[in-house]
């Protein structure tokens, strides 16, 4: 009897613990790992580089504020590289006052526009396979 | 006869000298790129893996502060600062120097 009752009270528990960690695993492991990733439109990212160019689009161009250094080159990088950064600058994983002010603003579908403008072009080796 | 103002000026500039670069060991960055980052970033800093920037002809500057950002917490990613961990201040200028010299895979846009 007492062990029928602690086996049914262990079976509940376990149930309780598992249906308490499906709703919060599943939201915490989507959006970290793969954010889901509208395709991008490169002429429509071509649209909202005005708020990048200042920076980005000057070769050797320096960051003035809180730390100086070159602003880095975009042209040719990987899409998804540059999604995944645009998000950690809005969800606080990187900080920069001016990146985490522009990326806040964005919607994922412009920031998928935005990566697939800037992923195009590439030095001559960008295909190279190694 | 060494006055109390050139003592003074001569133990700033000596106390000085290690922080000023003596110039990045590009040797020493591409065996620490070798050992560490070539995996995921290539070892021309050509990554073919969607998830892992290029860092072909990056700026090193800009590669340096992403390092001690990684080290410091500052820029949060699991992995990242797991092998940052693992550079020396020095370390990390030869690094970001060797994929500053490499081909240029990144360009301006």
């Amino acid at each position: 009897m007492i062990r029928s009752f602690a086996v049914s009270t262990l079976t509940l528990l376990l149930c309780a613990t598992a249906y308490a960690q499906t709703p919060a695993a599943a939201p915490a492991a989507a959006p970290a790992a793969t954010p889901a990733a509208p395709a991008g439109d490169p002429a429509k990212g071509r649209e909202l580089t005005r708020m990048c160019e200042g920076c980005h689009g000057i070769v050797g161009w320096r960051t003035a504020y809180p730390e100086v250094y070159r602003v880095p080159k975009l042209g040719g990088q990987h899409a998804a590289y540059i999604v995944q950064a645009l998000h950690a600058y809005r969800n606080g994983d990187r900080s920069h006052p001016s990146m985490q002010a522009i990326a806040g603003s964005l919607s994922d579908q412009d920031m998928a526009n935005l990566a697939a403008y800037f992923s195009q072009a590439g030095g001559a080796t960008n295909t190279a396979s190694k | 006869m060494m006055t109390r103002m050139q003592a003074v000026l001569l133990a700033v500039v000596v106390a000085l000298t290690p922080a000023l670069a003596f110039g990045a060991d590009l040797v020493a960055g591409q065996e620490k790129v070798k050992q560490v980052c070539a995996a995921c970033h290539g070892q021309d800093g050509n990554s073919q893996s969607a998830d892992y920037p290029k860092l072909g002809g990056q700026y090193p500057d800009y590669l340096a502060k992403a390092l001690h950002d990684y080290k410091s917490g500052a820029r949060k990613n699991p992995i990242m600062a797991g092998f940052a961990a693992t550079l020396t201040d020095k370390d990390i200028e030869n690094v970001a120097a060797y994929f500053a010299s490499q081909p240029p895979v990144l360009v301006t846009r």
